[in-house]
Protein backbone atom coordinates (compact mmCIF):
# COMPACT_ATOMS: atom_id res chain seq x y z
CA UNK A 1 0.00 0.00 0.00
CA UNK A 2 1.77 3.14 -1.29
CA UNK A 3 1.89 5.84 1.33
CA UNK A 4 -1.72 7.76 0.99
CA UNK A 5 -3.37 11.27 1.75
CA UNK A 6 -6.38 9.31 4.10
CA UNK A 7 -9.04 6.83 3.42
CA UNK A 8 -12.34 8.72 2.04
CA UNK A 9 -16.15 7.50 1.95
CA UNK A 10 -17.49 8.70 -1.17
CA UNK A 11 -21.63 9.05 -0.71
CA UNK A 12 -23.90 9.22 -3.10
CA UNK A 13 -27.70 10.90 -2.38
CA UNK A 14 -30.03 9.54 -5.05
CA UNK A 15 -33.03 11.66 -4.75
CA UNK A 16 -36.37 11.62 -6.57
CA UNK A 17 -36.98 14.50 -8.88
CA UNK A 18 -39.92 13.27 -10.37
CA UNK A 19 -43.06 15.33 -10.84
CA UNK A 20 -44.78 14.32 -7.48
CA UNK A 21 -42.42 15.54 -5.40
CA UNK A 22 -43.86 19.42 -6.35
CA UNK A 23 -45.18 19.64 -3.17
CA UNK A 24 -42.33 18.65 -1.24
CA UNK A 25 -39.25 21.04 -2.69
CA UNK A 26 -38.95 23.05 0.42
CA UNK A 27 -38.48 19.54 2.93
CA UNK A 28 -36.05 18.23 -0.18
CA UNK A 29 -33.88 21.29 0.00
CA UNK A 30 -33.90 22.03 3.64
CA UNK A 31 -33.00 18.56 3.78
CA UNK A 32 -29.99 18.95 1.79
CA UNK A 33 -29.04 22.44 3.67
CA UNK A 34 -29.24 20.11 6.87
CA UNK A 35 -27.04 17.35 5.95
CA UNK A 36 -24.50 19.68 4.19
CA UNK A 37 -24.60 22.12 7.60
CA UNK A 38 -24.68 18.47 9.71
CA UNK A 39 -21.57 17.11 8.15
CA UNK A 40 -20.06 20.92 8.37
CA UNK A 41 -20.14 21.04 12.09
CA UNK A 42 -18.43 17.35 12.11
CA UNK A 43 -15.04 19.23 10.57
CA UNK A 44 -12.81 15.27 11.87
CA UNK A 45 -16.05 13.26 9.90
CA UNK A 46 -16.42 15.85 7.13
CA UNK A 47 -12.63 15.18 6.00
CA UNK A 48 -13.01 11.94 5.56
CA UNK A 49 -16.41 11.65 3.32
CA UNK A 50 -16.84 12.59 0.08
CA UNK A 51 -20.54 13.74 -1.04
CA UNK A 52 -22.34 13.82 -4.43
CA UNK A 53 -25.75 14.68 -4.96
CA UNK A 54 -28.09 13.32 -8.12
CA UNK A 55 -31.34 14.23 -9.03
CA UNK A 56 -33.11 11.32 -10.94
CA UNK A 57 -36.26 11.45 -13.05
CA UNK A 58 -36.57 11.08 -16.52
CA UNK A 59 -32.69 11.13 -16.28
CA UNK A 60 -30.23 12.17 -14.13
CA UNK A 61 -28.94 15.43 -13.08
CA UNK A 62 -26.03 16.23 -11.31
CA UNK A 63 -26.43 18.44 -9.14
CA UNK A 64 -23.16 18.61 -6.84
CA UNK A 65 -20.17 16.41 -7.83
CA UNK A 66 -18.24 14.14 -5.80
CA UNK A 67 -17.07 17.03 -2.98
CA UNK A 68 -15.64 18.10 0.43
CA UNK A 69 -18.35 19.43 1.83
CA UNK A 70 -16.17 21.97 3.80
CA UNK A 71 -15.32 23.33 0.62
CA UNK A 72 -18.57 23.78 -0.66
CA UNK A 73 -19.97 27.15 -0.48
CA UNK A 74 -23.28 27.32 -2.51
CA UNK A 75 -26.13 24.56 -1.44
CA UNK A 76 -27.47 22.30 -4.57
CA UNK A 77 -30.20 22.63 -5.81
CA UNK A 78 -32.76 19.91 -6.74
CA UNK A 79 -35.48 20.66 -10.07
CA UNK A 80 -38.61 18.75 -10.01
CA UNK A 81 -39.67 17.38 -13.10
CA UNK A 82 -40.91 14.30 -15.08
CA UNK A 83 -40.97 10.81 -14.12
CA UNK A 84 -39.52 8.10 -11.79
CA UNK A 85 -36.80 5.97 -13.93
CA UNK A 86 -34.79 3.98 -11.44
CA UNK A 87 -32.96 2.60 -14.39
CA UNK A 88 -31.41 5.91 -15.47
CA UNK A 89 -30.08 6.33 -11.53
CA UNK A 90 -28.20 2.87 -11.56
CA UNK A 91 -27.05 3.64 -15.15
CA UNK A 92 -25.73 6.64 -14.10
CA UNK A 93 -24.00 5.31 -10.50
CA UNK A 94 -22.88 2.53 -12.44
CA UNK A 95 -20.64 4.61 -14.98
CA UNK A 96 -19.94 7.69 -12.16
CA UNK A 97 -19.05 5.47 -9.25
CA UNK A 98 -15.59 4.22 -10.75
CA UNK A 99 -14.64 7.50 -12.22
CA UNK A 100 -15.32 9.07 -9.06
CA UNK A 101 -13.23 6.29 -6.86
CA UNK A 102 -10.11 6.59 -9.95
CA UNK A 103 -10.55 10.06 -9.38
CA UNK A 104 -9.97 9.72 -5.35
CA UNK A 105 -7.17 7.17 -6.53
CA UNK A 106 -5.39 9.51 -8.91
CA UNK A 107 -5.28 11.92 -5.88
CA UNK A 108 -3.57 9.64 -3.58
CA UNK A 109 -6.43 8.61 -1.62
CA UNK A 110 -7.59 5.10 -1.03
CA UNK A 111 -11.14 4.58 -0.20
CA UNK A 112 -13.62 2.43 1.55
CA UNK A 113 -16.51 0.81 -0.33
CA UNK A 114 -18.94 3.55 -1.22
CA UNK A 115 -22.26 4.16 -0.64
CA UNK A 116 -25.43 5.17 -1.72
CA UNK A 117 -28.77 7.04 -0.27
CA UNK A 118 -32.00 6.00 -2.55
CA UNK A 119 -34.67 8.35 -2.29
CA UNK A 120 -38.66 8.01 -3.82
CA UNK A 121 -41.56 8.71 -3.39
CA UNK A 122 -43.00 6.27 -5.98
CA UNK A 123 -42.90 2.97 -8.17
CA UNK A 124 -40.45 2.84 -11.06
CA UNK A 125 -41.83 4.33 -14.30
CA UNK A 126 -39.32 1.76 -16.29
CA UNK A 127 -41.17 -0.73 -15.23
CA UNK A 128 -38.80 -3.82 -14.96
CA UNK A 129 -35.69 -2.15 -16.99
CA UNK A 130 -34.04 -1.23 -14.03
CA UNK A 131 -33.15 -4.30 -12.91
CA UNK A 132 -30.48 -4.48 -15.42
CA UNK A 133 -28.45 -1.85 -14.97
CA UNK A 134 -28.72 -2.38 -10.85
CA UNK A 135 -27.40 -5.71 -10.56
CA UNK A 136 -24.60 -4.53 -12.60
CA UNK A 137 -24.66 -1.81 -9.95
CA UNK A 138 -24.45 -4.17 -7.20
CA UNK A 139 -22.72 -7.12 -8.27
CA UNK A 140 -18.40 -6.97 -6.54
CA UNK A 141 -17.18 -9.54 -8.97
CA UNK A 142 -17.65 -6.91 -11.96
CA UNK A 143 -17.58 -3.85 -9.86
CA UNK A 144 -15.08 -3.85 -7.42
CA UNK A 145 -16.41 -0.98 -5.62
CA UNK A 146 -20.28 -1.62 -6.00
CA UNK A 147 -21.70 0.70 -3.45
CA UNK A 148 -23.97 -0.48 -0.45
CA UNK A 149 -27.18 1.10 -1.57
CA UNK A 150 -29.98 2.37 1.39
CA UNK A 151 -33.42 2.84 -0.10
CA UNK A 152 -36.35 4.77 1.41
CA UNK A 153 -39.62 5.00 0.19
CA UNK A 154 -42.11 7.25 0.63
CA UNK A 155 -45.57 8.14 -0.75
CA UNK A 156 -46.35 5.35 -2.98
CA UNK A 157 -42.67 3.71 -3.09
CA UNK A 158 -43.57 0.22 -1.96
CA UNK A 159 -41.77 -1.99 0.07
CA UNK A 160 -41.10 -4.85 -1.74
CA UNK A 161 -39.28 -2.26 -4.20
CA UNK A 162 -37.17 -0.72 -1.12
CA UNK A 163 -36.21 -4.18 -0.75
CA UNK A 164 -35.13 -5.14 -4.38
CA UNK A 165 -32.76 -1.89 -4.74
CA UNK A 166 -31.45 -1.74 -1.27
CA UNK A 167 -27.75 -4.08 -1.11
CA UNK A 168 -29.56 -5.60 2.59
CA UNK A 169 -32.97 -5.90 4.39
CA UNK A 170 -31.92 -3.74 6.85
CA UNK A 171 -31.05 -1.07 4.00
CA UNK A 172 -34.28 -0.98 2.82
CA UNK A 173 -37.33 1.55 4.92
CA UNK A 174 -40.44 3.03 3.67
CA UNK A 175 -42.24 5.13 5.38
CA UNK A 176 -44.80 4.56 8.12
CA UNK A 177 -48.58 5.24 6.23
CA UNK A 178 -49.31 7.79 8.34
CA UNK A 179 -46.04 9.55 8.00
CA UNK A 180 -46.30 13.28 6.74
CA UNK A 181 -44.20 13.16 3.68
CA UNK A 182 -42.65 17.02 4.38
CA UNK A 183 -41.75 15.44 7.72
CA UNK A 184 -40.80 11.96 6.24
CA UNK A 185 -38.14 13.68 3.94
CA UNK A 186 -36.55 15.99 6.64
CA UNK A 187 -36.21 12.58 8.71
CA UNK A 188 -34.42 10.88 5.72
CA UNK A 189 -31.94 13.33 5.67
CA UNK A 190 -31.43 13.34 9.54
CA UNK A 191 -31.05 9.78 9.35
CA UNK A 192 -28.49 9.96 6.14
CA UNK A 193 -26.38 12.84 8.41
CA UNK A 194 -26.24 10.78 11.43
CA UNK A 195 -25.32 7.36 9.33
CA UNK A 196 -22.62 9.36 7.44
CA UNK A 197 -21.62 11.24 10.73
CA UNK A 198 -21.52 7.43 12.59
CA UNK A 199 -20.10 5.47 9.69
CA UNK A 200 -17.13 7.99 9.60
CA UNK A 201 -16.30 7.42 13.09
CA UNK A 202 -17.53 3.49 12.99
CA UNK A 203 -14.81 3.49 9.68
CA UNK A 204 -11.91 5.24 10.73
CA UNK A 205 -11.73 2.87 13.75
CA UNK A 206 -11.68 -0.05 12.35
CA UNK A 207 -15.44 -1.47 12.59
CA UNK A 208 -16.63 -3.91 9.71
CA UNK A 209 -19.76 -2.64 8.85
CA UNK A 210 -21.63 0.53 7.42
CA UNK A 211 -23.91 2.35 9.78
CA UNK A 212 -27.67 2.96 9.20
CA UNK A 213 -29.52 4.86 11.17
CA UNK A 214 -33.18 4.05 10.55
CA UNK A 215 -35.50 7.14 10.04
CA UNK A 216 -37.94 8.61 12.22
CA UNK A 217 -41.13 7.80 10.63
CA UNK A 218 -39.91 5.08 8.72
CA UNK A 219 -39.80 1.40 9.35
CA UNK A 220 -37.93 -1.55 7.74
CA UNK A 221 -39.41 -2.05 4.31
CA UNK A 222 -39.20 -6.27 5.33
CA UNK A 223 -41.83 -5.26 8.23
CA UNK A 224 -44.10 -4.77 5.82
CA UNK A 225 -43.86 -7.39 3.00
CA UNK B 1 20.58 37.36 35.52
CA UNK B 2 22.64 37.22 32.22
CA UNK B 3 22.88 33.18 33.90
CA UNK B 4 19.21 33.25 33.40
CA UNK B 5 19.61 34.41 29.87
CA UNK B 6 22.37 32.15 28.79
CA UNK B 7 19.79 29.26 30.26
CA UNK B 8 17.21 30.24 28.02
CA UNK B 9 19.72 30.33 24.55
CA UNK B 10 18.83 27.43 22.62
CA UNK B 11 15.10 26.73 23.81
CA UNK B 12 12.66 26.83 20.94
CA UNK B 13 9.10 25.47 21.06
CA UNK B 14 9.20 22.60 19.23
CA UNK B 15 6.45 23.47 16.06
CA UNK B 16 4.26 20.57 15.52
CA UNK B 17 5.56 18.34 12.58
CA UNK B 18 2.63 18.50 9.49
CA UNK B 19 3.01 16.42 6.53
CA UNK B 20 0.91 18.04 3.26
CA UNK B 21 -2.46 19.48 4.55
CA UNK B 22 -2.91 19.34 8.49
CA UNK B 23 -5.53 18.40 10.61
CA UNK B 24 -7.75 20.87 12.30
CA UNK B 25 -6.09 22.62 15.71
CA UNK B 26 -8.00 22.94 19.00
CA UNK B 27 -6.89 21.92 22.13
CA UNK B 28 -7.26 18.59 23.09
CA UNK B 29 -10.81 17.80 25.54
CA UNK B 30 -10.34 15.42 28.11
CA UNK B 31 -10.91 11.97 28.16
CA UNK B 32 -13.71 10.11 29.72
CA UNK B 33 -13.18 7.23 32.25
CA UNK B 34 -14.31 4.54 30.01
CA UNK B 35 -13.09 1.72 31.95
CA UNK B 36 -9.69 3.04 32.44
CA UNK B 37 -7.78 5.87 31.32
CA UNK B 38 -4.13 6.82 30.72
CA UNK B 39 -2.39 9.83 29.68
CA UNK B 40 -2.43 11.15 26.50
CA UNK B 41 1.16 10.65 25.42
CA UNK B 42 4.15 8.48 26.99
CA UNK B 43 7.00 7.85 25.70
CA UNK B 44 10.22 5.78 26.58
CA UNK B 45 13.76 4.69 25.80
CA UNK B 46 16.76 2.43 27.07
CA UNK B 47 19.94 0.43 26.29
CA UNK B 48 21.23 -2.52 26.80
CA UNK B 49 24.61 -4.33 26.06
CA UNK B 50 23.07 -4.94 22.44
CA UNK B 51 19.97 -2.81 21.48
CA UNK B 52 18.55 0.53 21.98
CA UNK B 53 14.89 0.86 22.62
CA UNK B 54 12.79 3.82 21.66
CA UNK B 55 8.61 4.16 22.02
CA UNK B 56 5.73 6.25 21.83
CA UNK B 57 1.94 5.98 21.72
CA UNK B 58 -0.07 9.04 21.97
CA UNK B 59 -3.65 10.01 21.67
CA UNK B 60 -5.36 10.45 18.21
CA UNK B 61 -6.74 13.61 16.95
CA UNK B 62 -10.18 12.01 16.42
CA UNK B 63 -10.31 10.74 20.31
CA UNK B 64 -9.04 14.31 21.41
CA UNK B 65 -11.40 15.65 19.89
CA UNK B 66 -14.49 13.52 20.93
CA UNK B 67 -13.45 13.21 24.83
CA UNK B 68 -12.10 9.71 24.30
CA UNK B 69 -9.03 8.10 25.98
CA UNK B 70 -6.14 6.71 24.54
CA UNK B 71 -6.55 3.10 23.41
CA UNK B 72 -3.04 1.83 21.91
CA UNK B 73 -0.45 0.24 24.55
CA UNK B 74 2.71 -0.73 24.18
CA UNK B 75 5.71 -1.72 26.87
CA UNK B 76 8.95 -3.45 26.87
CA UNK B 77 11.55 -5.36 29.58
CA UNK B 78 14.54 -6.77 29.45
CA UNK B 79 15.37 -10.40 30.49
CA UNK B 80 18.12 -10.14 32.78
CA UNK B 81 19.21 -13.60 32.22
CA UNK B 82 19.57 -13.95 28.57
CA UNK B 83 19.54 -10.19 27.77
CA UNK B 84 16.18 -10.86 25.29
CA UNK B 85 14.32 -7.40 25.02
CA UNK B 86 10.57 -8.85 25.22
CA UNK B 87 8.06 -6.03 23.84
CA UNK B 88 4.44 -5.51 22.83
CA UNK B 89 2.42 -2.86 20.73
CA UNK B 90 -1.31 -3.38 21.21
CA UNK B 91 -4.55 -1.32 19.49
CA UNK B 92 -7.74 -1.36 21.82
CA UNK B 93 -10.38 -1.47 19.16
CA UNK B 94 -12.87 1.09 19.60
CA UNK B 95 -15.99 -0.62 19.69
CA UNK B 96 -14.86 -2.34 23.11
CA UNK B 97 -16.31 0.10 25.72
CA UNK B 98 -13.16 -0.42 27.75
CA UNK B 99 -10.27 -0.99 24.45
CA UNK B 100 -7.63 1.21 26.88
CA UNK B 101 -8.28 -1.68 29.35
CA UNK B 102 -7.65 -4.30 26.80
CA UNK B 103 -4.77 -2.82 24.94
CA UNK B 104 -2.46 -1.84 28.16
CA UNK B 105 -3.44 -5.56 29.39
CA UNK B 106 -2.59 -6.98 26.48
CA UNK B 107 0.70 -5.92 26.16
CA UNK B 108 1.25 -6.79 29.71
CA UNK B 109 0.11 -10.13 29.76
CA UNK B 110 2.32 -10.72 26.74
CA UNK B 111 5.42 -9.51 27.79
CA UNK B 112 4.53 -11.10 30.61
CA UNK B 113 4.16 -14.52 29.35
CA UNK B 114 7.27 -14.21 27.00
CA UNK B 115 9.71 -13.50 30.58
CA UNK B 116 8.03 -16.29 32.03
CA UNK B 117 9.39 -18.76 29.44
CA UNK B 118 12.59 -17.73 29.42
CA UNK B 119 12.81 -17.48 33.04
CA UNK B 120 11.84 -21.51 32.98
CA UNK B 121 14.95 -21.65 30.50
CA UNK B 122 12.92 -22.13 27.03
CA UNK B 123 14.01 -19.94 23.69
CA UNK B 124 10.96 -17.42 24.59
CA UNK B 125 8.78 -18.06 21.48
CA UNK B 126 5.89 -20.55 21.88
CA UNK B 127 3.77 -17.74 20.96
CA UNK B 128 0.49 -19.73 20.98
CA UNK B 129 0.78 -19.94 24.56
CA UNK B 130 1.26 -16.52 24.66
CA UNK B 131 -1.55 -15.75 22.87
CA UNK B 132 -3.50 -17.99 25.40
CA UNK B 133 -2.11 -16.35 28.82
CA UNK B 134 -3.23 -13.21 27.30
CA UNK B 135 -7.09 -14.60 26.49
CA UNK B 136 -6.96 -15.65 29.97
CA UNK B 137 -5.69 -12.14 31.25
CA UNK B 138 -8.46 -10.49 29.11
CA UNK B 139 -11.21 -13.12 30.10
CA UNK B 140 -10.55 -11.98 33.79
CA UNK B 141 -10.14 -8.18 33.78
CA UNK B 142 -13.50 -8.37 31.41
CA UNK B 143 -14.93 -10.82 34.65
CA UNK B 144 -13.27 -8.34 37.32
CA UNK B 145 -15.02 -5.95 35.46
CA UNK B 146 -17.99 -7.06 34.84
CA UNK B 147 -18.23 -9.10 38.37
CA UNK B 148 -19.37 -12.14 36.88
CA UNK B 149 -17.84 -14.64 35.10
CA UNK B 150 -17.84 -13.09 31.08
CA UNK B 151 -18.31 -15.64 27.85
CA UNK B 152 -16.29 -14.33 24.69
CA UNK B 153 -18.26 -12.21 23.16
CA UNK B 154 -18.69 -10.07 26.26
CA UNK B 155 -15.08 -10.24 26.63
CA UNK B 156 -14.85 -8.86 23.25
CA UNK B 157 -17.08 -5.91 23.85
CA UNK B 158 -15.47 -4.83 26.90
CA UNK B 159 -11.69 -5.32 26.09
CA UNK B 160 -10.98 -6.45 22.62
CA UNK B 161 -7.48 -5.18 21.21
CA UNK B 162 -5.08 -6.16 18.26
CA UNK B 163 -1.71 -7.03 19.61
CA UNK B 164 1.92 -7.34 18.01
CA UNK B 165 4.67 -8.93 20.58
CA UNK B 166 7.71 -10.44 19.99
CA UNK B 167 11.13 -11.15 21.52
CA UNK B 168 15.13 -9.30 20.24
CA UNK B 169 17.27 -11.79 21.86
CA UNK B 170 21.66 -10.90 21.02
CA UNK B 171 23.00 -13.83 18.81
CA UNK B 172 25.82 -14.62 17.08
CA UNK B 173 25.18 -12.94 13.71
CA UNK B 174 23.06 -10.03 15.09
CA UNK B 175 19.80 -9.61 16.73
CA UNK B 176 17.42 -12.19 16.64
CA UNK B 177 13.57 -11.28 15.71
CA UNK B 178 10.81 -13.29 16.76
CA UNK B 179 6.96 -12.04 16.66
CA UNK B 180 3.85 -12.62 16.20
CA UNK B 181 0.78 -10.92 15.73
CA UNK B 182 -3.05 -10.76 15.81
CA UNK B 183 -5.35 -8.01 14.22
CA UNK B 184 -4.05 -5.41 11.80
CA UNK B 185 -1.13 -3.80 13.72
CA UNK B 186 1.67 -3.80 12.21
CA UNK B 187 6.34 -4.56 11.98
CA UNK B 188 8.50 -3.19 9.63
CA UNK B 189 12.50 -3.37 9.13
CA UNK B 190 13.32 -0.17 7.96
CA UNK B 191 16.60 -0.50 6.05
CA UNK B 192 18.57 2.69 6.19
CA UNK B 193 20.72 2.62 3.59
CA UNK B 194 18.41 2.47 1.07
CA UNK B 195 16.00 3.63 2.64
CA UNK B 196 13.04 0.84 2.50
CA UNK B 197 10.40 0.10 4.65
CA UNK B 198 9.98 -3.25 4.57
CA UNK B 199 6.90 -5.10 6.10
CA UNK B 200 6.97 -7.97 8.13
CA UNK B 201 3.11 -8.78 7.95
CA UNK B 202 0.56 -8.27 5.14
CA UNK B 203 -1.46 -5.07 4.64
CA UNK B 204 -4.68 -4.45 5.65
CA UNK B 205 -6.45 -3.60 1.87
CA UNK B 206 -8.19 -6.67 0.35
CA UNK B 207 -8.47 -5.75 -3.52
CA UNK B 208 -8.95 -2.08 -4.22
CA UNK B 209 -11.51 -1.84 -1.50
CA UNK B 210 -10.02 -1.03 1.77
CA UNK B 211 -10.76 -3.89 4.50
CA UNK B 212 -12.33 -2.35 8.03
CA UNK B 213 -13.08 -5.84 9.59
CA UNK B 214 -10.43 -6.02 12.05
CA UNK B 215 -9.39 -9.73 13.88
CA UNK B 216 -8.87 -9.17 17.45
CA UNK B 217 -7.88 -10.69 20.90
CA UNK B 218 -9.84 -12.49 22.65
CA UNK B 219 -10.89 -14.14 19.63
CA UNK B 220 -7.61 -15.95 18.13
CA UNK B 221 -6.86 -16.78 14.51
CA UNK B 222 -6.25 -20.30 13.43
CA UNK B 223 -2.99 -19.76 12.45
CA UNK B 224 -1.34 -17.23 13.95
CA UNK B 225 0.64 -15.17 11.85
CA UNK B 226 4.69 -14.75 12.91
CA UNK B 227 7.57 -13.27 11.80
CA UNK B 228 11.31 -15.07 12.38
CA UNK B 229 14.58 -13.15 11.57
CA UNK B 230 17.80 -11.21 12.03
CA UNK B 231 17.91 -7.58 12.69
CA UNK B 232 21.74 -6.44 11.45
CA UNK B 233 23.48 -3.25 11.46
CA UNK B 234 21.96 -0.62 9.55
CA UNK B 235 18.61 -2.16 10.01
CA UNK B 236 15.66 -0.56 12.36
CA UNK B 237 13.31 -2.71 13.80
CA UNK B 238 9.64 -0.92 13.93
CA UNK B 239 6.29 -2.39 16.10
CA UNK B 240 3.30 0.30 15.38
CA UNK B 241 -0.39 0.28 15.26
CA UNK B 242 -2.01 1.36 12.27
CA UNK B 243 -2.28 4.83 13.80
CA UNK B 244 1.56 4.87 11.95
CA UNK B 245 1.39 2.59 9.31
CA UNK B 246 -1.73 3.88 7.81
CA UNK B 247 0.37 6.75 7.14
CA UNK B 248 3.41 5.16 6.70
CA UNK B 249 2.12 2.72 3.47
CA UNK B 250 5.09 1.34 1.64
CA UNK B 251 7.12 3.71 3.12
CA UNK B 252 7.65 5.76 -0.43
CA UNK B 253 6.03 8.25 0.63
CA UNK B 254 6.47 11.87 3.27
CA UNK B 255 6.01 10.35 6.32
CA UNK B 256 8.32 7.26 5.50
CA UNK B 257 10.83 10.20 4.39
CA UNK B 258 10.81 11.75 7.68
CA UNK B 259 10.48 8.86 9.81
CA UNK B 260 14.11 7.28 7.35
CA UNK B 261 15.62 10.58 8.21
CA UNK B 262 14.88 10.84 11.76
CA UNK B 263 15.60 6.87 13.01
CA UNK B 264 18.45 7.13 11.03
CA UNK B 265 20.12 6.96 14.58
CA UNK B 266 18.17 6.64 17.48
CA UNK B 267 16.35 10.25 18.18
CA UNK B 268 15.54 10.68 22.12
CA UNK B 269 12.48 9.52 23.46
CA UNK B 270 10.48 13.07 23.35
CA UNK B 271 11.60 13.68 19.74
CA UNK B 272 10.24 9.92 18.90
CA UNK B 273 6.86 11.47 20.47
CA UNK B 274 7.33 14.76 18.74
CA UNK B 275 7.56 13.41 15.56
CA UNK B 276 5.16 10.69 15.82
CA UNK B 277 2.30 13.37 16.34
CA UNK B 278 2.76 14.90 13.31
CA UNK B 279 -0.16 16.25 11.62
CA UNK B 280 -1.73 15.47 8.27
CA UNK B 281 -5.79 15.58 7.49
CA UNK B 282 -7.42 12.38 7.89
CA UNK B 283 -4.79 10.82 9.62
CA UNK B 284 -6.20 10.79 13.25
CA UNK B 285 -6.42 7.62 14.81
CA UNK B 286 -4.13 6.75 18.04
CA UNK B 287 -0.61 6.10 17.01
CA UNK B 288 1.78 4.49 18.51
CA UNK B 289 5.86 3.11 17.25
CA UNK B 290 8.24 1.21 19.06
CA UNK B 291 11.91 1.14 17.40
CA UNK B 292 14.94 -1.19 17.92
CA UNK B 293 18.25 -0.68 16.81
CA UNK B 294 21.20 -3.23 17.18
CA UNK B 295 23.20 -1.30 19.43
CA UNK B 296 26.07 -0.69 17.36
CA UNK B 297 23.55 2.11 15.55
CA UNK B 298 23.12 3.49 19.08
CA UNK B 299 24.28 6.57 19.77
Amino acid sequence: MAETRGVLLPAYVVADESASMGPYYQDLSGGLAALCNGLRAEPMIAAKVRLAILGFSDDVQLRQGLSDMRMVERLPQLAVRGATNYGAAFADLLQRIPHDVQMLKNDGYKVHRPVAFFLSDGQPTDGRHWHGPHQMLVDRNTLPFAPNIIACGIGSARADTMLQVATRQEFAFVALPSADIGRAIAEFFHALTASLVASGRAMADGNPQLIVNRPDQFRLAIDEV
Amino acid sequence: MQRIRRQADGIQAWQRVVIDIPGPEFEPTPPRVLGGTCPDSECDGWSTAEVTLRSASLRGERHRYYRQPRQDATCAVVHEGTGTVMFAVADGVSSATAATVGAAEACRAAVWAIHAQLDEGRPGHDFPAAVGYTVETLHRQAAAMLQQEPDLAQVEELVATTLVAGTARPGAEGIEISLFRVGDSGAWVLDLARPRFHPLFGSKTEGDVVATSVTALPRVPRKLEQWFGKLVPGQVLLVGTDGFGDPLGDGDGRVGALFAEHLAVPPSPLWLAHLLDFSRETFDDDRTLLALWPRSEAR
